[in-house]
């Protein structure tokens, strides 16, 4: 009898994670291992970068799933397991332990891109909260440290569908906000520096443009996969300009007293820092963040008026970006298209969206073979 | 120049991210595998620009399909060597070690793996670990000489 139980596992870069999920709509547990490194009882989990950590925390964090869900492997119908991108070494983890519960179960194996997992992490949350479905087709824009891409999502028949439409030709955004955040003396990861010092400042004292993307900058032409540039971004140019602007303005003694101040509080945040920066710092990272924040709207609402979606979705750890989240928002209610984004703790890396993502999977019989492997560079869609 | 002996030092000068684009489609044909290479540069000196040259000739990406490892760590391409009339397969790596902390991390990484008689490795970050040091056959250091221009050279050891 189908239960309708996925029990989804993560391990493609930093974070070791599993969870439990109902027909892609309903959390019984999600378990992160950097988020239950003081839970003793789970058996002391150490989250780091390295497959050996991932190792020692995998069947705690599985365990942990589990128990948290109330339930036991036999009542799963299937386990999914991220299969890339990521670190080979640390997906190998994952996918050699979902096998290893799977075979000897009968249970079917469901392996997940990472990426359609974040964009089924907004899916999962709609579903559980708003209980129908966003309009589709719909622009989703997964923008985190490691990646900045835009998909036109679909479903046909049972299944998803994705096609993408553009990406970052060099940093990911919030591998700019990280820079950016170190260039000024600030704590690490950036994004949420940025975002909480960003309001005390004024946005347009740094006036940061984007170049268009030059296909004439190459030799060869960049259009094989036929999709038009005016959707790629390019997120390297503004940390440069950041770093130009900080040299010019003779910025650099004020960043290390910022640093060496910082480095003497135990844990500390951007509300430290706040007394440490003076107008003309706060200037340049609010206008930094509201640069990267026009240039992905901008992009993902032509986007969505060329690609005809119906609504649009942002997932990632820069969804989390509090102006990111106040001017999608904005436009979507000019142009009278749903958004949506999903909490803090299914932004960044877990493993509910694997679990989610795995459903329509199951309902359409798309299971892995035992062959599944780490495939460190695997795309989505077409 | 005062270099060790058995080093070979080449220098290049750029004046665009175009131009730097070009050198490291030149560069190409001083790497024959296995090269495994400190990649350093300040912030913005250009380096995963760099590397869309070295991807691009050996056709294992577009320029716009190379971008920064800094938070993935390691990005891998396949492709092809032309030198010499001859076509050989050859495998492009680009690391980034910046966000790893300790010597034991770089477990994750495969470093052993990666380092075939048919790669190039290229590693930012690498001088922060004595063993990747230990392991590199050369370096390339690219420096800003104001506004767009770089400078870049490669050593590399016999």
């Amino acid at each position: 009898m189908r239960t309708g139980l996925i029990l989804g596992i993560e391990s493609s870069c930093d974070e070791t994670a599993a969870a439990v999920v109902r027909e892609g709509r309903e959390t019984l547990s999600s378990i992160v291992a950097s988020q239950i490194a003081t839970h003793a009882r789970y058996g002391g989990v150490v989250p780091e970068l390295a497959s050996r950590e991932h190792l020692r925390n995998i069947m705690p964090v599985v365990r942990a799933a589990l128990t948290e869900a109330n339930i036991t492997l036999d009542d799963l119908d299937a386990i999914a397991v991220t299969e890339g991108p990521g670190l080979a070494g640390a997906l190998l983890v994952g996918i050699s332990y979902a096998k290893s519960l799977a075979f000897p179960l009968n249970k079917p194996l469901i392996a997940i891109n990472h990426l359609e997992g974040h964009i089924h992490a907004v899916l999962l949350e709609q579903a559980q909260i708003q209980g129908d479905a966003l309009p589709l087709p719909a622009i989703a824009l997964v923008v985190s440290g490691g990646h900045t891409h835009l998909y036109l999502a679909r479903q046909q028949h049972k299944s998803w569908h994705y096609k993408n439409i553009g990406h970052t030709v060099d940093d990911a955004a919030g591998e700019a906000f990280d820079k950016v955040a170190k260039l000024l003396g600030l704590g690490y990861p950036g994004g949420p520096w940025i975002d909480a010092l960003a309001p005390h400042g004024n946005p347009a004292a740094v006036p940061f443009s984007f170049a268009q993307i030059k296909p004439k900058v190459y030799r060869k032409e960049t259009q094989r996969h036929n999709f038009s540039q005016q959707f790629f971004f390019s997120f390297s140019g503004i940390k440069t300009a950041v770093l130009r602007y900080v040299q010019t303005h003779e910025m650099a003694a004020s960043i290390e007293a910022r640093r060496s101040t910082l480095a003497r509080i135990p844990n500390p945040r951007a509300a430290d820092a706040l007394p440490l920066c003076d107008e003309q710092t706060l200037g340049l990272i609010a206008s930094f963040q509201r640069a990267v924040v026009e240039d992905l709207r901008r992009k993902t609402f032509q986007a969505a008026e060329t690609f005809g979606a119906a609504s649009i979705l942002v997932s990632g750890g820069v969804a989390a970006n509090r102006e990111l989240r106040v001017r999608f928002t904005a436009e979507a209610a000019d142009r009278g298209l749903p958004v949506a984004f999903p909490s803090l703790a299914l932004s960044t890396d877990n493993a509910a969206m694997i679990a989610a993502a795995a459903w329509p999977k199951l309902l359409a019989s798309e299971f892995a073979s035992p062959e599944l492997t780490a495939v460190a560079s695997l795309p989505l869609g077409t | 120049m005062t270099q060790a002996t058995g080093t070979r030092v080449h220098e290049f000068e750029t004046s665009s991210a175009a131009d730097t684009i070009r050198v490291g489609r030149e560069i190409v044909k001083l790497l024959a595998p296995p090269k495994f290479l400190i990649l350093k540069g300040d912030l913005g000196a250009g380096k995963t620009t760099l590397v869309k040259g070295i991807a691009e000739a050996l056709d294992a990406a577009e320029p716009d399909e190379v971008t920064s490892p800094t938070f993935t760590l390691i990005h891998e391409y396949e492709g092809t060597r032309h030198e010499g009339g001859k076509d050989e397969p050859v495998m492009l790596y680009h690391l980034d070690l910046y966000r790893i902390e300790q010597e034991r991390q770089l477990d994750t990484l495969g470093l052993d793996e990666i380092s075939t008689p048919d790669s190039i490795v290229l590693v930012e970050w690498g001088d922060k670990f004595p063993s990747v040091v230990k392991r590199a056959n050369g370096e390339i250091v690219m420096k800003t000489t104001g506004g767009d221009s770089r400078k870049i050279t490669v050593a590399l050891r016999d």
